[in-house]
Formats: C-alpha cells, sequence, structure tokens
C-alpha cells in the first residue's frame, strides 16, 4: 500500500470515527430548566418573575362595567361592550384576566416545585420561607381574583375556578366555590406561617399583606371571625393615613397605610391609560356623576380628601360641551417624570380594612354592640378622611349596612371593588341616566343577566372540553 | 476582457507551452490567469503525483455473454465510455472471451471481432461505426482524425452553447444518402477532419445528442451545432449518493438542465426554477432583486415545520433562501427528488423534497473560454387597481361632503356646494376657485417618484479545460441589478472554481463557489403606515407634490400650510431619507475522494462547509423628518451580523458486482452535519450628520441608550446509512434504503433523539422486454413504484426543552420567567409517501415523450401550536408545541413535451408540465378538531391547509347602500359579527394546480423560445383594497371604485356600500389570485463564426440575444402581484417586468 492509499484511508477512517458526544449541544439562547434555580438569589429572580405579570385589568373593567364610570362623548375610540355589558365570551376586555392570573400562578409553582432541590442551611431558611410563603400567598391572591370574576357566585356551591398547585398542562374542570375558598384558606395560612415578622416590603407580600388578603376572602366567604381577627391585625400593624398624606398614596409620595401595592417604574404598564388617553388628550372613562353626587355638596367634597385624591374637576375643559368636565384623578401622576398615568397600583389598604371590620361586625352580631363597634369603624375611618367630621351613629342594620356599602363606593372607587361588591349581595348594577347617555340604554345590569359575570374565555371552551361556561352565555 | 482576447490571439497563434505537469493537451500559456484562480487548489494537490499514467487493465472471462453486458463491464473496470445505439447492440452477437491483465486498446479489437460494426477510439471513448464493408479503425488519444488527405474538410461540432462535443461521429453520405463508409471522429477540442466531395451530405452523431446531417457547403470552416436530446442526458437520476440509470432507478425525479438555467436574467436559482419541475410551486415573494422565492414540492407537507426542500450543491447541503451570491450560469442541472425512494436518502431531512444542484465541471480538450454578457432594464407592471387622478378625487371629496357633510379635503372644503361657502367673502370664494383649478392641475402620478426604469448588467467569464487527469472549471461574474423602486438593487459578485482530478483508482475534486452580494432594500415593505414607501404611493393625494415652487422639499404641513396631506411626501421623506443595506459573504466549499480498492469496491469521503455572513445596516438620516420623530429626535443607526457556518462530512464504501443477469449495488455512509449560527446587532441613536452611515455618527447617552441583541445556537445531525440496488436482466430493479438519523438537542428530546427512514422502490424498464425490445413507436416505457418514510426538521430549536429567560423585570429587579409551554413527548415529523409512475417516448426520435407520477404523501405526527387551557400559565395566545396532527397530500404531476416539426432548417417543440395537488387536514390534536391560523385562516379536520375564515359578503343593499353579510343560518343581515358569522371560506392560499409551458421555434440560425408559467386554483386575501376602499381611510387617496362604483342612491346596484359604512374583512376580500404569466421570451440568434473571418476557429461559437422576463400576466387578481407567497397581498414589492440583450461568445 503505497503513501496514497494510507492517506486516503486515514482520512477515511478520521471522518467515519466521530463521537456521538457532538449531539448533545445544550442551548445557548436561553436558560434551560436545570440551571433556572440553582440558589437563593434565582428563586428570588423566580418570586419576581411571578409578580412581573400581575396587572391591574380587573381593577379597570371593574370600573368601566360598574357604576363607577360613565362613557363620555369625546370617546369615540374604544371598544366599550364592556360598558354596555354586551360582552360575550370572546370580548377581550372582560376575558383577558383569566389568562393574566394563571400566569402568576404557573410562575409561581414552577418556582414552588424548584424549591425543595435548592439547599439551604439555618442562615438562608428564613429567606427560603419567605420566598416560599410569598409564592403561596401570591398563588391564593390570583385565584381568588379569578374567583371573584369569574365564580358563577360566590355561594358555595357556586362554579369556581380550577385551581392549579402544580405546573402543568391540563384541562381541568371547575370545582365549587367552596372548594375555591378552601384551598385558598390553606395556601394563606401556610403563607403566613412562613412570612416573617421583619419583612415589610409592601411591593410584595408580606405578613401582613396576608392578614389584608384574608380578610377580603372571609368577607366574601361570609367567615365573619376570620374578617374581623384578620383585618384588626392589618389595622395593628399598619395605622390609617394622616389626611395630609392620603393625596400622596396616589402620586407615590407616600406609603402611608399600603399594605401592599404592585410596583411600577419607568416602562411598566400604565394604569391611569384605562381612564385617559395621552394621545388626542381623550377622556375615556370619566367618574360617574352617582359617585361625585355620593361625596356629597361642594363643601363636603371639599372636606372630603378622597375626592381630590380620586376625582379632577376641569370646568373649562368640560365648557364645550363634548368634552368631560370630570376625570378620575387616581392614576393621574405618579413620580416617574414625563410619565403620566404611571403609578403603583395599590391593592390593600388599611381604609378597606375598618370596612370590612364594620361589615363583619355588623353581620356576625347585629346587636348593640355589633352595631356600636360598625359604627366605631365607621367613625374612625370617616374621622380619617374628612375635615369637620361629626359622626351620626345609624342604630338600623340595615341603613348600617348600607352606609357602610356607600363609603365602600366612595372609599374604594377605582381601586376593583364596585361591581365585586355588588356581587356579593346579589344587587343589581345601576346607572343613573346621565351616566348612561352613551350607552344605548344599559342602564341597569340585573343579577340575572349573564354579564353578571364574566364569561370564561371563548378560546379556552373550546379547547377545555371540562370546562363549564357561566350561566346564560350563549343562550342568546 | 481585451486581456483575453489578446491572450487567446496567442493561443490561435499556437505558441504552446509543454505544461510542467505532463501533457496538457489544448491548455495553453493563456494560463496566468487561470493559474491564479487554481493557484489555492495546488496547494491541496500534489500535481505530480499523478506524473505516471497507470495503462488501463481489463480481465474477463464470458462465455458466450451478451455484448452489452460485456461493453458494461469493460466500461466499469477502465471508465472508458462507450458509445452504441441500441439498434447496433440488437445486431451485436453474443461473446466468448478469456482474458487477463491485457490493455484496453488490446481488447477492443478481439471485443469487436466478428460483430456487424466497427469502432473509433477518441480519448476514452470508443465510439462503434457502421461497418459498411470497411475494417474498423482505431485513433489514438492525441487529436487526429481518420482517412485525412489533400482535399479534406475541417470543421468543428459543438453543443448549443458553443462547447466543442469530443468524439462525435461524421459519416459522410454519399448523394444518395448512403454512407460512403468514410468516417471521422472530432478531436478534443470538437474538430475533425474529412475527405468529402462538395455536394456530400455530413451526418453527425452523437450519444445525448440529435443526429444531424448538413450539406458540404462553400462555408470553411464548418460549423456544426448538435442539439441535445434533452430525454438521453436525463438517463441518470442523480441522488448525491447514487446515480442509477433511469431505467434502474424507482425514482420519481426531475431534471432542469443549464441552457434553461444559464441566462436567465433572475438573480435567485429558485425563481428561475419556476414552471419548469412539475409538481414544484415557485412563488416569489418579493420583487427585490435577489429574494428567494417559497419553493413547495408536492404540496404543503407542514404546518409549523419546514416547508422548503432541502438544497445539495455539488454533494454539500446548502442553506435554501440565500441564493443571492449563486450565479446560475455555473449550474449543470437540477435535479429535483420528489418521491420517498429519493429523499429517503437524506432522512430526516429529506420530507419536503431535495433539489440537487450539480455545477459545471470542466472537461478534457483544449481550453474553452467563454464570455457572456446581457444588458437591459425593468419595469413596473400595472396593478389591476386604479387611484383617482386629482380631477376625480376632488370631485369624490365634493361628493363625500354633499353626501355626509364629511370634510375630507379641499374639493369639499372649497366647493361652492358647501354651504359655508355663501357665507364667505367674495376674494375668499375667487381664491378657491383658483385653489381648487391649480390643484387640478397637479395631478401627480406618485408612481413616477417611487418607481424607476431599473438598470441590469451582467457579465460572466469562465475558463475551463483540462487533460486525462486533471479537469478544471473556473469562472468569474458580474451582476448588476437597480430594482424598480428606486433606492433598491442587488450587486453580485461570483467566483466558481471546480477541478477534478482522476488518477487511476483515484479520483478526487475540489468544488468552490465564493460569492459577495450587496443589496439594498425599501424601508418598511408591506407596512401600511403613512411614511412607509411602498404604501405612500398610493396613498398621496394626487393633487400633492413634494417640491414647492422654489424646489424646497416639505415632509410635513408643519411649516408651510398645504392642501394635502402630506403622506406621499412623507413616504418620499423615508424614501431617500433611510437606507437598508444587507451584505452577504458566501463560501461554499466541498472536497470529495474517492478510491477503488479492489474492482467494484469504491470509498468514498466527502467534507464541506457552507458558510455565510450577512451584514445589515440600517441608516435613518438625522436630517430626515422620519430621523428627528426617532428617539433622540436625530435618526438612528444600526448594524448587525449573522453568521451561519453549515458542516457536513461524508463517508462511505459502495461496492458493485454483475454475476451474469444478477446486478447489485450496495453502499454504506456515515455522516454527520452540524449548523452553528450566530448574531450580532446594535442600533444607536442622536447622530451626527456629519458622518452618515457610520457607527462613529451615534451618541451613547443615558436618555437614548443603543439598543444591543445577539444569538447563538448550534445543531448536530449523525447518520449511518445503507443504499442497496439490484437489477435483473436490466429489467427488474429493486431498491432500498435505510438511513438512521441522531439528531441533537435543538430538534428533539434525547428519548426520541435516533430514529431510521427507510425507502423501497421498484423499477421496470419495459422496452428491454422482448415484446417491446423491437418496436420503434415505444422507444422509452419504463414504470416505478416506491414507498418510505422521511421526516422535516423542526422550525424553532429547542421547543420541547423548558426554557428560562430574564427579559423580565418587576419593580426594575431582574427577573426570571418561563419563556415557553413544553411538550416533553415532542417527536419528529414523518412523512409517508408512495408514488407511482412512468416515462414513456413514442416514436423512433422520441418525438413524443410522457413522464407521469401519482403520489400519496402523509404527514403524521405533524407539527401544531395548540392553545392549551388557560391554566397552563401561558397566557392569552401562548401555544404548546405538539406533534399529534396530520396531513394528506396527494396529487398527479406529468410533463408531456413534443417535437411538432422537426427538420434540418425548422425546429417547433413544445412541453407542458403540470401537477394537481389535494391536501387535506385529517386530524389536529385529542382536544380539538379545528384551530386558528392567523387572523384569517383555520385549521380545521377535511379542509385543505390554507383555508380562509370570515364573514361572507352578501352584497351592496341596493336600497339603501348597506353592507350585507351573511349569518351561518344563511339569514342577511347588515350588523357585522366577526365571531359570530365567520365560516370556513372555499379558498385556499395554497395553489391546487401548478405548471408551466415552454415552447421553442428554431429556422436556421434563429431561436424563438418562450415559457409560461401558470398557478391556479388559489386565492389570497387583498388586504389593499381594506386601505384604498375604506371610508375610515378616505383622507388617504382612494381607489377609482370609490369615486364610480358606490352606492349613491336608491336603486344602485353597486360594488361597495355607501360612503359612511364601515369596510370590515369578509369573503369578498378573499380573491382569486390565479394567473398564467408569460416568464421569459427570448429570440436567439446563432452568428455564423465565418463572419467574423478571423480564419477557422476563432470564436467556436457566438450568440446574441434579446429577451423579456414577466411580459405579460393574465389574471382577475385586483392587488398589485398575483405572484407573492404571503397569505395577504399588501403593498409589497411588485415583480419588474424585464428586457434584456446579451451576447455569448466561446473561443
Amino acid at each position: 500500500m503505497n503513501i496514497k492509499k494510507i492517506w486516503v484511508l486515514c482520512s477515511f477512517a478520521g471522518l467515519v470515527l466521530q463521537s456521538c458526544d457532538q449531539l448533545d449541544l445544550s442551548p445557548t439562547d436561553s436558560i434551560d430548566a436545570t440551571k433556572a434555580f440553582r440558589n437563593l438569589e434565582d428563586v428570588n429572580m423566580g418570586v419576581l418573575g411571578a409578580y412581573a405579570p400581575m396587572a391591574s385589568t380587573l381593577i379597570e373593567v371593574s370600573a368601566i362595567v360598574s357604576d363607577e364610570t360613565m362613557l363620555p362623548t369625546e370617546n369615540t375610540v374604544s371598544n366599550t361592550a364592556a360598558h354596555r355589558w354586551i360582552y360575550d365570551s370572546s370580548a377581550g376586555s372582560v376575558t383577558s384576566a383569566f389568562y393574566e392570573y394563571y400566569v402568576t400562578i404557573d410562575r409561581a409553582n414552577l418556582v414552588l416545585e424548584a424549591i425543595p432541590n435548592i439547599p439551604t442551611n439555618a442562615s438562608t431558611q428564613n429567606l427560603m420561607d419567605q420566598y416560599k410563603g410569598e409564592l403561596l400567598a401570591l398563588r391564593a391572591y390570583c385565584h381568588f381574583e379569578l374567583l371573584r370574576a369569574y365564580a358563577s357566585s360566590y355561594e358555595p356551591d357556586g362554579m369556581g375556578v380550577p385551581y392549579m398547585k402544580k405546573h402543568e398542562a391540563i384541562y381541568p374542570a371547575r370545582p365549587t366555590v367552596q372548594s375555591n375558598f378552601d384551598d385558598i384558606n390553606a395556601d394563606l395560612k401556610a403563607a403566613k406561617e412562613l412570612i416573617p415578622d421583619g419583612f415589610s416590603d409592601n411591593i410584595r407580600i408580606t405578613k401582613t399583606a396576608v392578614a389584608a388578603i384574608q380578610a377580603r376572602v372571609a368577607l366574601y366567604e361570609k367567615k365573619w371571625d376570620d374578617a374581623i381577627t384578620c383585618a384588626s391585625e392589618v389595622i395593628d400593624e399598619e395605622p390609617l393615613a394622616p389626611k395630609n398624606d392620603f393625596g400622596k398614596i396616589w402620586t407615590d409620595e407616600s406609603e402611608s397605610e399600603v399594605v401592599w401595592k404592585l410596583a411600577r417604574v419607568a416602562g411598566d404598564s400604565r394604569i391611569g391609560a384605562a381612564f385617559f388617553r395621552e394621545t388626542g388628550g381623550i377622556v375615556l372613562y370619566a367618574p360617574a356623576f352617582k359617585l361625585i353626587d355620593a361625596y356629597g355638596s361642594t363643601t363636603q367634597r371639599t372636606d372630603d380628601v378622597r375626592f381630590s385624591s380620586y376625582i379632577k374637576h376641569d370646568p373649562a375643559r368640560g365648557a364645550g360641551g363634548t368634552k368631560s368636565a370630570y376625570l378620575v384623578n387616581k392614576y393621574a401622576t405618579g413620580i416617574v417624570p414625563n410619565a403620566p398615568g404611571l403609578t403603583s397600583v395599590k391593592l390593600f389598604r388599611t381604609g378597606e380594612m375598618y370596612l370590612i371590620r364594620a361589615e363583619a361586625t355588623l353581620e356576625k352580631d347585629n346587636g348593640t354592640a355589633g352595631i356600636t363597634a360598625a359604627n366605631k369603624d365607621l367613625s374612625d375611618l370617616r374621622m380619617a378622611r374628612l375635615y369637620n367630621y361629626v359622626h351620626v351613629p345609624v342604630s338600623d342594620k340595615q341603613s348600617l349596612l348600607n352606609a357602610i356599602y356607600n363609603e365602600r363606593f366612595k372609599e374604594l372607587a377605582f381601586e376593583g371593588h364596585r361591581f365585586f361588591d355588588l356581587k356579593r349581595r346579589n344587587l343589581p348594577v345601576e346607572r343613573r341616566a346621565e351616566d348612561a347617555i352613551n350607552t344605548s340604554g344599559a342602564l341597569k345590569l340585573e343579577s340575572t343577566a349573564a354579564q353578571y359575570c364574566f364569561p370564561i374565555p371563548a378560546a379556552e371552551m373550546k379547547v377545555n372540553k371540562n370546562m363549564d361556561q357561566n350561566p346564560h352565555y350563549g343562550d342568546q | 476582457m481585451i486581456l483575453i482576447m489578446r491572450t487567446d490571439n496567442d493561443a490561435y497563434a499556437r505558441k504552446r507551452i509543454q505544461h510542467p505537469l505532463g501533457n496538457v493537451g489544448g491548455v495553453s500559456l493563456k494560463t496566468i490567469f487561470l493559474m491564479k484562480l487554481i493557484l489555492f487548489l495546488t496547494v491541496v494537490f500534489s500535481f505530480s503525483a499523478f506524473a505516471d499514467v497507470s495503462a488501463q487493465k481489463v480481465n474477463l472471462r464470458v462465455q458466450h455473454t451478451s455484448f452489452k453486458s460485456v461493453v458494461q463491464q469493460v466500461q466499469r473496470q477502465t471508465g472508458y465510455s462507450f458509445i452504441i445505439k441500441d439498434q447496433l447492440f440488437k445486431q451485436a452477437k453474443p461473446v466468448t472471451l478469456d482474458i487477463q491483465n491485457r490493455d484496453v486498446l488490446d481488447v477492443l479489437p478481439l471485443l469487436f471481432e466478428g460483430q456487424p460494426f466497427g469502432y473509433t477510439v477518441n480519448g476514452k471513448i470508443v465510439s462503434a461505426t457502421a461497418l459498411m464493408g470497411k475494417t474498423s479503425s482505431v485513433t489514438d488519444t492525441r487529436p487526429t482524425a481518420v482517412l485525412v488527405d489533400q482535399q479534406s474538410i475541417q470543421g468543428r461540432v459543438v453543443n448549443e452553447h458553443g462547447e466543442p462535443l469530443i468524439g462525435a461521429t461524421i459519416t459522410v453520405l454519399d448523394g444518395n444518402g448512403k454512407s460512403s463508409g468514410i468516417i471521422a471522429t472530432t478531436a478534443n477540442d470538437g474538430t475533425f477532419t474529412i475527405n468529402a466531395n462538395s455536394g456530400d451530405k455530413l451526418m453527425v452523431s452523437y450519444i445525448a445528442y440529435f443526429t444531424q446531417t448538413v450539406s458540404v457547403g462553400q462555408e470553411r470552416p464548418l460549423t456544426i451545432v448538435l442539439k441535445e436530446d434533452d430525454n438521453l442526458i436525463e438517463q441518470v437520476v442523480v441522488t448525491g449518493y447514487t446515480d442509477y440509470l433511469r431505467g434502474k432507478s424507482a425514482s420519481a425525479a426531475s431534471q432542469v438542465n443549464a441552457k434553461d438555467i444559464n441566462g436567465v436574467p433572475m438573480s435567485s436559482l429558485d425563481q428561475i426554477l419556476q414552471g419548469k419541475v412539475p409538481g414544484m410551486s415557485v412563488v416569489s415573494s418579493s420583487g427585490q432583486p435577489g429574494q428567494s422565492a417559497s419553493v413547495v414540492i408536492r404540496g404543503i407537507g407542514s404546518v409549523n415545520g419546514t416547508t422548503t426542500p432541502l438544497y445539495v450543491m455539488d454533494g454539500i447541503p446548502i442553506e435554501g433562501g440565500y441564493f443571492q451570491t449563486i450565479n446560475q450560469e455555473d449550474i449543470e442541472t437540477v435535479n429535483v427528488l420528489k418521491d420517498a425512494s429519493a429523499k429517503a436518502l437524506y432522512g430526516s431531512r429529506g420530507s419536503n423534497g431535495v433539489i440537487v444542484i450539480t455545477t459545471k465541471k470542466g472537461k478534457k480538450g483544449r481550453l474553452s473560454v467563454n464570455y457572456s454578457s446581457q444588458y437591459g432594464f425593468s419595469t413596473l407592471t400595472q396593478p389591476t387597481f386604479e387611484m383617482m387622478d386629482a380631477r376625480e378625487r376632488l370631485r369624490f371629496e365634493e361628493e363625500v361632503g354633499l353626501e355626509t357633510g364629511r370634510d375630507i379635503g379641499p374639493g369639499w372644503r372649497l366647493s361652492p356646494k358647501n354651504p359655508d361657502y355663501a357665507t364667505q367673502s367674495t376674494a375668499w370664494q375667487q381664491n378657491a376657485g383658483h385653489v381648487l383649478d391649480s390643484l387640478r392641475n397637479v395631478n401627480t402620478d406618485w408612481r413616477d417618484l417611487f418607481f424607476q426604469n431599473g438598470r441590469f448588467m451582467e457579465q460572466q467569464l469562465s475558463l475551463s479545460g483540462g487533460n486525462d487527469n486533471v479537469q478544471t472549471y473556473n469562472a468569474l461574474s458580474l451582476w448588476n441589478e437597480d430594482g424598480i423602486v428606486k433606492e433598491t438593487g442587488l450587486n453580485r459578485y461570483s467566483l466558481r472554481s471546480n477541478t477534478n482530478i482522476n488518477y487511476g483508482k483515484f479520483t478526487a475534486g475540489i468544488n468552490l463557489n465564493l460569492g459577495y452580494s450587496d443589496s439594498k432594500f425599501t424601508y418598511n415593505e408591506g407596512g401600511t403606515g403613512v411614511g412607509s414607501p411602498m404604501a405612500s404611493v398610493y396613498y398621496a393625494l394626487p393633487y400633492e407634490y413634494p417640491y414647492t415652487a422654489d424646489g424646497a422639499f416639505h415632509a410635513t404641513d408643519e411649516d408651510m400650510p398645504f392642501y394635502d396631506t402630506r403622506e406621499g411626501s412623507r413616504g418620499i421623506d423615508v424614501l431617500y431619507g433611510t437606507s437598508d443595506k444587507t451584505e452577504q459573504f458566501k463560501t461554499i466549499l466541498g472536497l470529495n475522494m474517492a478510491y477503488e480498492i479492489m474492482d467494484g469496491l469504491k470509498v468514498t469521503t466527502r467534507a464541506g462547509i457552507d458558510f455565510r455572513n450577512s451584514s445589515d445596516q440600517v441608516f435613518i438620516n438625522p436630517l430626515s423628518y422620519i430621523g428627528q420623530n426617532q428617539s433622540g429626535k436625530k435618526g438612528s443607526f444600526g448594524e448587525g451580523y449573522r453568521r451561519n457556518f453549515n458542516l457536513v462530512s461524508t463517508s462511505g464504501i459502495t461496492y458493485n458486482k454483475t454475476i451474469e443477469k444478477h446486478e447489485f449495488e450496495v453502499s454504506g455512509f456515515f455522516e454527520y452535519l452540524q449548523n452553528n449560527y450566530r448574531a450580532f446587532s446594535y442600533r444607536g441613536y442622536g447622530l451626527d450628520d456629519r458622518l452618515p452611515e457610520n457607527p462613529n455618527a451615534i451618541t451613547v447617552s443615558g436618555d437614548f441608550l443603543p439598543s444591543l441583541s445577539g444569538s447563538r445556537s448550534s445543531s448536530a445531525l449523525m447518520s449511518y446509512m445503507g443504499i442497496g440496488r439490484y437489477t435483473y436482466n436490466n429489467k427488474y430493479t429493486a431498491t432500498a434504503s435505510y438511513r438512521y438519523d441522531g439528531a441533537s438537542l435543538s430538534s428533539v428530546p434525547t428519548k426520541n433523539r435516533w430514529h431510521g427512514f427507510y425507502s423501497f422502490g421498484a423499477a421496470w424498464d419495459a422496452k428491454q422486454e422482448d415484446f417491446l425490445k423491437e418496436n420503434d413507436f415505444i422507444p422509452v416505457l419504463r414504470l416505478r413504484a416506491s414507498y418510505g418514510q422521511t421526516a422535516s426538521p423542526i422550525g424553532s430549536a429547542f421547543v420541547h426543552l423548558p426554557l428560562f429567560t430574564v427579559g423580565t423585570t418587576y419593580g426594575g429587579q431582574q427577573a426570571i420567567r418561563p419563556s415557553n409551554l413544553v411538550n416533553p413527548d415532542y417527536d419528529w415529523e414523518y412523512v409517508n409517501e408512495f408514488n407511482v409512475g412512468f416515462d414513456l417516448s413514442l416514436f423512433n426520435t422520441q418525438r413524443i415523450k410522457l413522464v407521469a407520477d401519482w403520489y400519496n404523501k402523509e404527514t403524521i405526527n405533524m407539527f401544531l401550536d395548540q392553545t392549551p387551557s388557560a391554566t397552563a400559565g401561558g397566557g392569552s395566545g401562548g401555544t404548546i408545541p405538539l406533534s399529534t396532527g396530520k396531513m394528506g397530500n396527494k396529487g398527479i404531476e406529468f410533463s408531456l413535451s413534443g417535437d411538432i416539426i422537426q427538420n434540418e432548417d425548422f425546429n417547433w417543440n413544445i412541453g407542458i408540465n403540470g401537477a394537481y395537488n389535494q391536501n387535506k387536514i385529517l386530524r389536529v390534536s385529542d382536544v380539538t378538531d379545528e384551530l386558528p391560523d392567523g387572523d384569517t385562516r383555520i385549521i380545521k379536520v377535511g379542509l385543505p391547509y390554507g383555508t380562509y375564515y370570515g364573514p361572507q359578503w352578501a352584497g351592496v343593499d341596493p336600497e339603501n347602500g348597506d353592507a350585507l353579510y351573511y349569518n351561518r343560518d344563511g339569514s342577511i343581515t347588515n350588523v357585522y359579527n366577526s365571531e359570530e358569522q365567520s365560516v370556513p371560506l372555499s379558498s385556499n392560499m395554497y395553489p391546487k394546480f401548478t405548471g408551466g409551458i415552454s415552447t421553442s421555434a428554431r429556422w436556421k440560425d434563429l431561436t424563438l423560445s418562450a415559457l409560461f408559467s401558470f398557478v391556479s386554483d388559489v386565492q389570497r386575501w387583498n388586504n389593499i383594497d381594506f386601505y384604498i376602499e375604506t371610508e375610515r381611510y378616505m383622507t388617504s387617496n382612494q381607489s377609482k371604485r370609490m369615486l364610480y362604483d358606490r352606492w349613491k342612491k336608491p336603486g344602485d346596484e353597486a360594488i361597495l356600500q355607501r360612503i359612511d359604512i364601515p369596510r370590515n374583512y369578509t369573503s369578498k376580500d378573499i380573491q382569486d389570485a390565479s394567473f398564467m404569466r408569460l416568464r421569459n421570451l427570448q429570440l436567439n440568434y446563432s452568428i455564423p463564426t465565418a463572419w467574423f473571418g478571423f480564419g477557422k476557429s476563432f470564436f467556436k461559437t457566438a450568440n446574441i440575444y434579446v429577451q423579456g422576463q414577466n411580459l405579460l400576466t393574465w389574471t382577475t387578481w385586483r392587488g398589485l402581484d398575483p405572484e407573492n407567497n404571503r397569505q395577504y397581498g399588501r403593498f409589497e414589492y411588485p415583480n419588474a417586468r424585464k428586457y434584456t440583450a446579451g451576447i455569448n461568445v466561446n473561443f
């Protein structure tokens, strides 16, 4: 064999004998699952990743479908189906939240599943417990938000929402509302035990925030004792804001009484854009006259720190007749310069806790003691909000309940409660004629109407054969 | 060019020098140029190794064996080629021989002894010659001819490209048309010398060419051009791993030859193939020069996977979609492999078909220099819609004002019919009249401002030649093309160098393609926004002009009031204020070697790379209006690099053996493929206008930080394969192949990594049967069938792995999130395909040829993106990649060609090919039978993929002008509700019937040829109508139909609804996009070389021609260009009409 042959055969052999390792080429542009959560820092990033998609969608939708807002003539640019109660299962405005919360839930589950594989020691256990607690509470909160929006009713036998306890792609059916409450409570209970006392970052879920969530859940579940206990816990920990600070809460200059809020920085989505469009300067939804009038006479409005914080009156703007003189002011300015409408999203405040406790106390005991205690909470709250306030006790249970509801209307305007508060008591949504001038007759939404519950998204119904739609959708 | 001519003159003077490598025949001293080209090749090979040429030895032991089979054995042992007509084989007598290790030249007399014909030898070609009572003659390998005498006629035989035909047989016919027995063969340069009398005729024949008879006239020297017999050329099916004779191949494969590829003035190879291969649909993606087409073979086979075929050039897989730097002049053949038996050789990459490209190789003989050049220009084709002119527009504005009170322009604002008019002063009214008059006279045709007649130029020079051991082909080309849109175009420079060496049992080849291209694109093609140049052409008002009387340009009305909307001017601003360029460097390098260890046993190895580096640049001039709207208000500059590197290495062993009537061939291969990709880009703002198009102009500041991005990935494929063929008695063939592919993690989960792909085929060469052998009416009849499984690559990498990204923040802090939803059971997408077909030729010259195939193809495990339950956490629109779908494609394809007129001075042939494909979705997934496919289409079981979905248009109500829609129950309503009214429309974006018609007529030296291509049974979404026939965008210019064909009063049977009724997407937007196009029309004149008077052979051949591309299009499509692969037509870059004139000379 001459040199040539050897050369040919060697090169041939060299090419054949390639190593099989050549096929083990890992992804380079993304982090694969084995490297996603290696240590405590990664877990923290994962927790932040779970908070990241939390949006203000339900707050906005609740404002638009309830009697808090009205559709001004100048808004020719929005899809107004939600406001006019003509939405169906393919209306993104009322169905997108269904997807959003499950994103957070899934991310929380992914991190929760990774945590047991990460070694901890005595010095890091505390932090790891905190992360785990936050994730459990976040998971519970998201399911509760889904329940508020999409449950067929809040009664124990109502159709709830699938409760996802792990990361998986399945096609689940709807459990009962009671089952949802049980899961939510279990997660919150576990969370509360895990989150350390000293942790006080209010853009994340602290122990106090868990108590606040528990209080709200208990109110919906009509567990009055729990509601009172948990609301008290929050009230003790986080007192009401002084009158001078109240307005600063909404511009993010004060953290007073803010138990939990979603952080918003430059570049994030702007909650204020739901009410006012910068391009063209259009008021999309204005405060309803029903709400404005709830704050009473001009003097009373001046005395109420909430009025000017929530509602802006611009008579010059309204002079032409086609533009709204009233604007939602609650989310108009934040601390980021040149970013109108960008403010953090306040999810829990102490003010709500007073109202929860008042309502729960009254429901638990409609005797004198209960009425007195409820009156006190209502009075304390009003004292913190109104100058020159003198409380006149209400002794009749129903009247007091109405007063509490009316106070919720004012105190929690545009914070995502009104629609669900009505739904809690099966009350219709009623608009005044002057608030319904552009709604093609959407004056009253009865609790028997399909739209009284938000629909399960059409896309979900299409792929998930186990899913049941809320009542009356598809009837027409 | 002059330099070359001078050197060729030297050559003509026959100042030859001895080549250092020994006798290199006609290769002469002009090689200085050539040497530079191939210098690097000499580094690789030791040429001195070829000094000792071993003799070709023959071993034979045959008993009464058919002459043909003995010839085949000699052919295999020696590498000599035999040119023997079938008729002669029929007359041949069986052979009995016992020869050990004897030189071939000694064996030939023994072999031909007693046969009723003689033979000639030229080089390594043995041609059989009719005996006619004369003895056989033998010529040696040097260029001499037989039977030379003093009154000889000198001539040359060339093919249509002017390339010399070596070993062609020239027979002198006497006055009665009978052979005089005087025979000659051509030498290495195609020349021959023969003695004949004036008035005699010469019959010239050559394998795979039509035989031609010429009269001996006065012209000296005589050049005889032979025409290729395509059917014979296609006799070998080239798959990249095997070369089987057509009669012994079960594959459905089509071949396109150089003459149909070279000289076409289109800069992308895939586009050139349109209408030429039955079953292959080629639809351009844009009229931008150099843009690739969408190529689909036998119906679209995948929804989310790859649908483009695999391209293999000289054995090296190359990227589809990057043909900008590949010069079509260098291409010899393109073989399109369509059925499983051929595709399965490519296993997991083959399911969409394989396009095997073979480039030109050097041929033995003296150096051949070919120069071709063409010049031309391209123009805009007219769309079928027309925009309003100034007069019409002003009238339209007035009508809209009258009907609705809406003020959409000066036509109403200044109109005397406007109620406000009467309230104005007389001076105002007079001025209004003057303004309207002057606006009417502006009447700008915006196409003149955005489009141009693009210039085109191509130059190509090639040198080829070689001796017995080394053959080389080298070519340089230059291509300059302006687009029809201003500021667009393509420049290309390419170099091709192919060298083959054969040294006894060792053969090797090195193929190199180096290319550089430089493309200029238009900004935001297909965009609908104001300022997208391609949309602005139509949005612009006809009474707008971008420049004022003093020549100043105004992109907006900020500093000067205008009556128009400045939408055209914004487009002009973008056209000149931005640039979008891509430079591409591409190298395709392949090296192959083969060594014959022993008789019939050969090892081969091949290695190659396909390397591409694209650098993209987007510049927005800080001085332009669009530049002032960038972040930082001073333009932007971005640059990016994309590098793709493919490496392939294939090694194998092939053994073939013939025992009596049994012929075996088996091969085993090992192959490794690797792909590496990396990309990087940045974009910066705040440019200093003194440094145009330069990164140093960028300001880096906290307010507008430059953005950075990048990516890198790699994948690999390892394969073992076995291929076998068995042929019995040249009649029956069975083939089988198996390929075991292992893919890297980017494609499939490790558990599904290895998979085997197989095929079986059977072929029957019926012509070899006794009952057909003697039949002159049917010269070819072959039948074939095959079945096999292939797969297609996964569209995106690593989709089966749970992946995370840090691309998210909360409260300004970096966070991590999952980036995909995962299907851990992801598997390959398989395609099972069955094919039957036949080849049939009729009449003894094969005047009519028919090739037909029927196939049934089923894609299983098809990739689909399924929307999961919201609870999976994918968010709205999130999807899980599944491999659960099933889709069928079945169809027939045929090509029919015929020579209608065949005589010496006039030839006319016509060919038609077509394919009908039927696609059907057979399964979606466990949870659903339908999925939305974009906004306007649906994937639904029972319907073809690509079916449009939307509400049915019910016309315009003649009573009140309302737009009417069908509800699902068939009732008609004027309320539009897409959700409730949408139905699958019987319209589909993928054509069912495609094909081409080619015809060529030759009269003496003039040839007229034409190619038509057609696409039928296809619909597309015309989204342009939505923008130019809508009340929503009425302030922009609208189509003439908005003026003339809309509902105006009760009783109008109008096409368009009342002016104030919103326009919605309905079935009327899905329009028939079938078309037939005169793709190419060419008139060629072959100049008789004697005209040049340079003596006998300064030019071997010279051709001049004129041709036109896309001259005519027949269609009812209302958009810009029916030929576009997008699902919608929307302000795309239309294909141009092109006219060129060129020359092609061979020295």
